[in-house]
């Protein structure tokens, strides 16, 4: 067993013990040292980002007829329409309202899924690049009373079903 | 001496009391001599293994601005090196510096705008060869209503700021 000291060979000092004694001094020191570093270097908290295309000029005019835009609009702080406009697709309009954000969101995940069967898009093949080609952009229109956390999470939401331009329409209070 | 009614002499009890001391002496000194440093040495090699797990390569680019929870997302995307637009309940920053209050810059953009201009100046000249992305980094606290944040996003295009990174905490599924 290793251990911090050295032991006396036994034997009278004849024969050379059998048992070798690893110096576990200097093991510790490096140990220690590595924990310092890394604990000083290390990141708790993993910040992201989510990307958002505003239009700038022209680019708004510059989408083609055959594609479908999603209109997502906070028609009230509790309540959340989804709309498809243009292209040759079409879908009822998705309406969902709850009080609690979380059964709001779960409500609206279960529906976002649902559209995928709607619009007719093939099963066996990726739902979320096939939604992400068919939508060319999401607007999300916020209204008074929304707070920036609901906004973010509809958003992160409509990303995770492939749905990746998104953008924000400015709206005064 | 007496103790009650019976009478001790004072040598058996002095040596009563150095016997004491040596056993108690020889005991100190078994535990030190008995302290074996393996488990410790196995519990800072598994806090290393831990933290080197966990160690990101990737430098952290953003700092959080105080007054600043940023809201949580799934489907965070790495954040990219932009200059970062924070707004919280104590003002407006960018990069750090304080450029005025939400309101003073809902109603008078200038000074917000005269700044990004000038940033986006700086970047033309060091990257002369390239053609400006219009990246900006966008931090907002969770609980700040959306249409406030809705309408800084709105300015950014007016100086070719139309690429936003709206900064989250990632978080798992």
């Amino acid at each position: 067993m290793a251990s911090a000291g050295g032991a006396p060979a036994s034997g009278g000092g004849r024969r050379k013990s059998l048992d070798p004694e690893i110096n576990l001094v200097p093991f510790i020191d490096l140990l220690s040292t590595c924990i310092c570093f890394l604990l000083m270097t290390a990141v708790w908290m993993e910040i992201g980002a989510l990307q958002v295309k505003q239009a700038t000029g022209t680019e708004a005019a510059a989408t083609t007829s055959k594609s479908v835009e999603m209109d997502v609009r906070f028609t009230s702080p509790t309540k959340i329409e989804v709309a498809l406009k243009g292209g040759a697709k079409h879908a009822p309009k998705i309406v969902v309202a709850d009080a609690d954000q979380t059964a709001r969101l779960t409500h609206l995940n279960a529906e976002l899924a649902n559209l995928a069967t709607t619009l007719k898009l093939d099963a066996k093949a990726d739902l979320k690049a096939q939604m992400g080609q068919l939508i060319s952009v999401a607007r999300v229109t916020t209204t008074t009373g929304v707070p920036y956390g609901d906004l973010v999470a509809v958003m992160d939401l409509l990303r995770d079903h492939g749905i990746v331009n998104l953008g924000v329409v400015p709206v005064r209070n | 001496m007496a103790i009650g009614s019976q009478t001790l002499k004072v040598g058996t009890f002095q040596k009563h009391l150095l016997k004491r001391n040596q056993k108690r002496k020889a005991r100190k000194r078994l535990m030190i001599a008995g302290l074996t440093l393996t488990s410790m040495v196995d519990m800072f090699s598994l806090l290393v293994i831990f933290l080197l797990q966990s160690f990101a390569t990737s430098p952290e680019l953003v700092m959080v601005t105080k007054g600043v929870t940023l809201p949580a997302a799934i489907s965070a995307q790495e954040l990219m090196d932009a200059p970062v637009l924070s707004l919280s309940t104590e003002g407006v920053f960018l990069d750090q510096k304080l450029i005025g209050s939400v309101d003073e810059l809902l109603h008078n953009p200038e000074p917000l705008m005269d700044k990004l201009s000038d940033l986006r100046d700086l970047w033309q000249k060091t990257h002369p060869t390239e053609k400006f992305k219009g990246e900006i980094s966008l931090q907002a606290h969770k609980d700040l209503p959306s249409t406030i944040v809705s309408q800084f996003m709105g300015m950014l295009p007016s100086q070719n700021y139309g690429l936003i990174q709206m900064a989250v905490v990632s978080k798992g599924r």
